[in-house]
């Protein structure tokens, strides 16, 4: 009996394109994620079924930790840029040239003022880890606390960059609030109280999205 | 296909001959990499993008203050939030000792069973859900997430008319003192207030 030769076929399989495709697309992502910036406290956000996408720039992001904590930054670089010379003559603080500099590309940062050269001047990896107490809300007459005076300054600088930019007004910084879940309502109010004294009303609470399914049901 | 062909020199002449090596190498691991990668990045663009809870508060205009009409009590529902996520609900009524007051938990058989209750009374008195009016009253030991839930439950349920409020009546003092929290912020908070 003749025997059917079966021709023996490589079982190989050319990847370069499937490989070409792969790295094509990782290139794609890695250069539309935008990755989270070094965070200043560490919050873990409550969930809630709303829809509306956080902006994406132009905010004053007021961020409270756990222990009731407050920090504040701005996205803007001009904003910071701007906001840097009045908060010299505000505070009475001095910076040098490389405290500014480093000022400029600060995200945020939350402690009395006065402390905010020391934290200015150091090393980035230390400046990281230094624990910041927090900007103070505390008011004494006749000042404004610093927190309310410092959103003040950061308005200013904003609203004076975007009519040197020529926007619209609808293009004003919008204020986010991103709170710990387990801060204390107190605190939150608080800020809040301020920020309407400062003849601010509407704000955008950062929350986590969470399905319409599991909504309400008790957590933990 | 991803091969080279190495052209030989000089077949002739009994000159010495290279080995022909194959220059195919496997790709498959480095695909394999480059899924991982790229799952790892899809997932970390797209998923952890947070959503904003837009929160409008009324102005605090002294001089031109509008003088609101107040609202029936029949159509309002006061929600009290106190710690360790309690909730306390009733029916308003300032000076009156005998509310019912419920005390429930945020859960879909606790406190959205309670307002849609309400809901479906003010359709059946007012002819419209929609003319309920929720009261929220925060005490400050409850938590921001509290406050978060409930506005949010406020979304679910469709309540169209709320309003976070910081000023407590005898009924929420009450409450207060009955179940352990405290009434007034801490010192030296709200003195904006006045």
């Amino acid at each position: 009996m003749a025997k059917i030769k079966v021709a023996r076929k490589s079982t190989a399989i050319d990847m370069t394109a499937m490989c070409d495709v792969a790295f094509l697309l990782l290139t794609f992502f890695i250069l539309t994620t935008k990755f989270r910036p070094s965070e200043v406290a560490e919050i873990s956000i409550p969930a809630s079924t709303a829809q509306i996408p956080v902006p994406d720039n132009n905010i004053l992001l007021i961020q409270v930790n756990k222990e009731g904590q407050v920090y504040m930054g701005v996205d803007d670089q001009n904003t910071r840029n701007r906001a840097l010379p009045k908060i010299q003559s505000e505070f009475g603080v001095q910076f040098t040239e490389a405290q500014a500099k480093v000022f400029r590309l600060l995200d945020a940062f939350g402690l009395p003022i006065s402390q905010l050269p020391g934290l200015l001047s150091m090393e980035s990896n230390d400046r990281a880890k230094a624990k910041q107490a927090g900007l103070s809300l505390e008011v004494v007459p006749p000042n404004q606390s610093e927190f309310m005076r410092l959103v003040e300054i950061y308005r200013f600088a904003n609203e004076e960059q975007r009519i040197e930019d020529g926007r619209p007004p609808e293009d004003r910084m919008k204020i986010a609030i991103k709170a710990d879940k387990e801060a204390d309502y107190e605190i939150v109010n608080e800020v809040i109280a301020q920020l309407q004294f400062k003849k601010i009303n509407k704000f955008n609470l950062i929350t986590s999205s969470r399905g319409a399914g599991d909504s309400g049901e008790a957590k933990e | 296909m991803a091969e080279m062909n190495i052209p030989e020199k000089g077949g002739k002449g009994g000159k010495k001959r290279s080995k022909k090596q194959s220059t195919r190498v496997d790709l498959t691991a480095m695909v394999d990499l480059g899924f991982l990668l790229i799952t790892f990045f899809m997932l970390a663009t797209t998923f952890s993008k947070p959503k904003a809870m837009e929160v409008n508060k009324p102005a605090k205009e002294e001089d031109q203050k509008v003088e609101e009409k107040p609202i029936k009590q029949s159509k309002t529902y006061a929600i009290v939030l106190g710690k360790r996520d309690m909730v306390y609900c009733y029916v308003g009524a300032d000076d009156d000792p005998s509310v019912k007051v419920d005390s429930v938990t945020f859960s879909r058989s606790g406190l959205r069973s309670m307002i849609v209750d309400r809901q479906k009374a003010v359709q059946e008195q007012w002819g419209n859900k929609d003319e309920l009016f929720v009261m929220i009253k925060p005490l400050p030991e409850s938590k921001y997430r509290n406050m978060v839930d409930i506005l949010d439950e406020m979304a679910i349920t469709g309540v169209k008319r709320y309003a976070i409020i910081d000023e407590f009546n005898p009924i929420d003092s009450l409450i207060a003192v009955q179940s352990g929290n405290r009434l007034r912020p801490k010192k030296g908070f709200t003195s904006l207030e006045k």
